[in-house]
This record gives C-alpha cells, sequence and structure tokens, in this order.
C-alpha cells in the first residue's frame, strides 16, 4: 500500500482533536504514515471516521485496519472568510476525497487553489504540526 | 381523531441588525422585543389570549442572555398553557422544528391555539467570532472540524461539483442573488432592498469559492410569532386564512458527508421528504404556485428546487438564470427575497418563510404577490441537505 507523505510544519495546529483511549490507535498510526479507521469484524463495513460501533449494523466488535490513503477531488472549496481561529491561515483550500478503498473523507488540501480539480488524483499525508498530528490530501506531482 | 390546522395570523420585526455591543448604554433585549412581536400577532388573529394553549419557541443563540428563555416568556406574557410550553433546536430546521410541533400540537387536539415563535440575536458578534463556534456543528469535531470547513463551506462544495457535472456558471448562480435582491426590494422585512446586477454578485469578495460576498447570507436579527390554530377557529373568524395541506420530512442519517460515496449534490432528504409531501396531500410538484425555500446560498436554492421538483434535474441553475423561478416567471421562489436578500436570522428563517406564505395565500403580499396562489410549498433543512422539512400550506377562506 502507498505510504503517506509526511509534513512537518514548524507552527501549532489552531484547533486540535482530542485523543480518546478508543481513536488513539488512529493518531499514532497517522503519526507514521498509516491511514487507518475502523472495519466491522461482524460485517465487514468500513467507516471514516473511526467510530467504536458500526453505524451499519450496530456490532460492538471492530479492528483497526490500515486503507489505501490514494484518491481523487469529489469536490473543494476555498474558504476566504474563516473562523477567528484559522484567520491567519485564510485562503486556504478544504475538499472531500473519493479514496480508491471506497471510503469517502472530508478534510484539508495542501496544495495551492490554482492547481484543484474536480477528479485530480492525490494522496492523503499526515502534517505533524507542533502540537500533534493531522491529515490533508497532497495532489501528485 | 387529528384536527386540521390553520395558521391565522403572521407577525414579524424586519430583518436587520437588532444586537446591540455590550458597551451601548441602550440594549437590544429579547423578550421585550418578542413580546411586542406576540401582542400584535395575538392582536392581529382576533383570538383570546386565553386561547393559546402552547409555545413553540426557536431556541435562542447562546448570545442571549435570559435562559430558559420559553417558561421565562411565558410569565414574561401571562400565558397558562395546556399543551407544550418548550425550545426547540435543529441548527438551520430550527424554525421549521417549531412550526412542525405547534402543528402537532393543534393536529393532537393539545392546544386550540398555538404559537411558533422565536428571536435570533447574533449580528454584533463578528462573524469570525461566531464561526468559532459553528465551524463545529458541521461534521465531526475532532475529525473535520481541525480542517477548517465553516457551514457555507459545504454548499461552496456543492457549487463546485454542480458546475463540474451540469455545467452551470457563476452567472446562472448570480442571477438567483438578482432574483431574489428584485423580491426584496418589494417586501418591508427584508434586510437588503436595493437593487444588484449579476456583475455586482460577481465582483463581491469571495467568501466560499466559487460563491461570493452576494451569494452567501448576511448576519440578521429578527423575532417572530405565527400563530396557529384549529381549522374551525379559523373558519369562525371570517376571513382568509391558511390551511397546513401536507407535511413530509427525512433525514438520510448523513452528518455533512457521507462515508460511502453518494450523490451530494442529488439532495436527496430534500427529495425524500418533497415526495412524502406529495404523497400526504395527493399533489405533484407541479401543482405548488411558489415556494419557499431555506437557502443560505445561491446554489442551495437550485438544488432544492431540482430535489423537490420544481425544476428539472440539472436544469435548476438554467430555470434561474431564465427568470423561471422569479415573480411572474413559472414558478415563484423565495418572493420574500430568500436568505441573501430578505436576511437570515438562522435560527428563524423558517418561520420568516411561513411569514412570507401566510401573506402570500391570504393575498396580503401588495406588490410582491402572487397572482391566484393557491398551494405553496415550504422546506428547510440541516447540515448539507442531510435533513429536510417541508410542509405544504393551501389558501382557505
Amino acid at each position: 500500500m502507498k505510504r503517506m507523505p509526511i509534513i512537518r510544519l514548524p507552527t501549532p495546529q489552531a484547533y486540535q482533536p482530542r485523543v480518546t483511549r478508543f481513536n488513539e490507535p488512529f493518531w499514532r498510526a497517522l503519526e507514521r504514515g498509516d491511514l487507518t479507521t475502523t472495519r466491522c469484524v461482524k460485517c465487514g463495513e468500513a467507516t471514516f471516521p473511526p467510530k467504536p460501533i458500526c453505524p451499519r449494523c450496530w456490532a460492538s466488535h471492530l479492528e483497526w485496519t490500515s486503507i489505501s490513503p490514494v484518491g481523487v477531488i469529489y469536490s473543494y472549496t476555498v474558504v476566504h472568510a474563516a473562523p477567528a481561529i484559522f484567520e491567519a491561515e485564510a485562503p486556504y483550500p478544504v475538499g472531500i476525497i473519493d479514496l480508491e478503498g471506497g471510503l469517502r473523507i472530508a478534510l484539508r488540501l495542501l496544495d495551492q487553489p490554482d492547481r484543484l480539480k474536480v477528479g485530480l488524483a492525490g494522496t492523503v499525508a499526515t502534517v505533524l504540526y507542533t502540537n500533534g498530528p493531522y491529515f490533508g490530501f497532497k495532489l501528485d506531482e | 381523531m387529528f384536527k386540521s390546522v390553520a395558521i391565522i395570523a403572521a407577525k414579524a420585526v424586519p430583518v436587520g441588525k437588532i444586537q446591540t455591543r455590550p458597551s451601548e448604554k441602550y440594549q437590544s433585549v429579547e423578550h421585550e422585543i418578542l413580546a411586542g412581536v406576540v401582542a400584535n400577532a395575538i392582536g392581529e388573529a382576533g383570538v383570546e389570549k386565553a386561547m393559546v394553549d402552547a409555545l413553540i419557541f426557536s431556541e435562542p443563540h447562546v448570545y442571549t442572555q435570559q435562559k430558559y428563555f420559553s417558561t421565562f416568556m411565558a410569565a414574561y406574557l401571562g400565558l397558562a398553557c395546556r399543551g407544550a410550553v418548550m425550545e426547540v433546536l435543529g441548527n438551520g430546521m430550527t424554525g421549521g422544528l417549531a412550526f412542525d410541533q405547534a402543528a402537532d400540537q393543534i393536529r393532537l387536539g393539545r392546544a386550540r391555539v398555538a404559537l411558533a415563535l422565536g428571536v435570533n440575536m447574533e449580528t454584533a458578534t463578528p462573524a469570525s467570532q461566531h464561526m468559532n463556534i459553528t465551524m463545529r456543528v458541521t461534521g465531526d469535531v475532532d475529525f473535520h472540524s481541525p480542517a477548517g470547513f465553516t457551514p457555507i463551506s459545504w454548499y461552496a462544495m456543492d457549487a463546485t461539483r454542480y458546475m463540474h457535472e451540469y455545467g452551470a456558471t457563476r452567472t446562472q448562480f448570480a442571477a438567483v442573488a438578482v432574483k431574489n435582491r428584485r423580491h426584496a426590494a418589494l417586501n418591508p422585512l427584508a434586510q437588503f432592498r436595493k437593487p444588484i446586477t449579476v456583475a455586482d454578485v460577481i465582483k463581491s469578495r469571495p467568501v466560499v469559492e466559487p460563491l461570493t460576498l452576494l451569494d452567501v447570507p448576511p448576519r440578521s436579527d429578527g423575532a417572530i410569532c405565527i400563530v396557529l390554530a384549529t381549522e374551525d377557529i379559523a373558519r369562525g373568524l371570517g376571513r382568509p386564512y391558511v390551511r397546513l395541506r401536507a407535511r413530509g420530512s427525512f433525514h438520510e442519517g448523513v452528518h455533512q458527508v457521507c462515508d460511502r460515496p453518494n450523490d451530494m449534490i442529488a439532495f436527496n432528504a430534500a427529495a425524500t421528504a418533497g415526495r412524502s409531501a406529495y404523497e400526504d396531500g395527493g399533489i405533484t410538484g407541479a401543482d405548488i404556485d411558489l415556494a419557499e425555500i431555506y437557502a443560505p446560498c445561491t446554489i442551495v436554492e437550485i438544488l432544492a428546487t431540482e430535489a423537490l421538483q420544481l425544476t428539472a434535474r440539472g436544469d435548476g441553475a438554467r430555470a434561474a438564470a431564465a427568470g423561471e423561478t422569479a415573480l411572474g416567471g413559472r414558478i415563484p421562489v423565495n418572493t420574500s427575497g430568500g436568505c441573501q436578500s430578505r436576511g437570515h436570522p438562522a435560527r428563524l428563517t423558517p418561520l420568516y418563510n411561513a411569514l412570507e406564505l401566510f401573506e402570500q395565500l391570504t393575498g396580503r403580499a401588495g406588490d410582491r404577490q402572487v397572482a391566484d396562489a393557491e398551494l405553496a410549498l415550504m422546506s428547510c433543512e440541516l447540515g448539507n441537505y442531510n435533513a429536510a422539512l417541508v410542509h405544504v400550506l393551501e389558501r382557505a377562506q
């Protein structure tokens, strides 16, 4: 499976996700460049973000699984009017990505807005802020 | 035995900037403003205050200092109620849920007269500060909010996708804003009434690409009271009223983004709720004479009219640009001026839409009157139209 690029930033993240006992494996794997989520052992459904219960069959026996970070842009926008805590980063693009494994996710896009187009391919990347990991989508060169 | 539900009055303050900054000597206080609106509405309805059996409020924003607002207001207005006194909340659908719950109080025989009402105060808080809160209403607060999504960024992604799939243009989106401004010019309750052009919309500053300032809603305050009653009471008043003809609702079990790829711009919840309402009323989309659509952005109006069968799939932008959804067109949409120009006091917008349809269906919409309007649809939503609530209203004598 294709590895995730790891991008180090010298700044802290403006809004930090909370780490829980349940979701910690996701953030630890992300730091290593491994995109993971939960898959239901009973019905096989993978879901994103990871959940402690299967939204399809409500079974609570789930396993962590690596998923391909490769996908294409389903849609995107560039946010100019941002929440106060993100104003220093604006304008910034965000988008919806269809991953090759069949999941759809929404995340920050890491390229200049003028490069973006629906249908372009790229890879989900790990972004290491000074205060923790997050993820974004990087277009293929 | 269910009772038939009627709307017998609707009163509101003009949409605009009402909230005061803490530094101002005289403050705008929600309950003082709303009390006057309620008294006006009951006065217009011509029913005894003692007949008001239920009060369903839109929950005020966090900025409203008076908490437990509904029970406080029952005391402030001296209203003893045998039906429900409560606040409801459901994102953009909030006002629609207040209307729906008030209608159910009548339908179930728990109230003779029920009020759907509320106050929305937010404009003294800068948008960037307000968004520090609202960025957490869309998506998963830990997995999505850190990316910097804002509520309208989702509609912008609808716009990008719609342009990609159907070749729609910025000019077509802008036509919706221009049309809504033209409607608002005729509405004394509207926040923005000065005419604009397509060029004005396209040249206004980008907010969430491809949408610009005039494609997206302004910040707005408001206060409103809709008076609902049993149809027996409405008939006894001896003047035109509005009957609730049909209803449909649907939540697609998705919050903003579905992790299994779907057709995001089909607005499935609106389509399903619309079909359900049409079945409930024994009608079709073609029977609707006008519609008030909860559409914060121009693209949302286009996609919702398609999902509700008022325009054909993929044809909504062209239809809007061709004037089909304007006053005098085939199916006038948002004769109030819509969110962009009537204004968008978010917790109340569906109630302002109900007021517009009440005025239209009782022939008191003045210069923006849709001739011979008999059946009107209103739709509200939450998320990225992940849920929809549709009511069809009917003129009655």
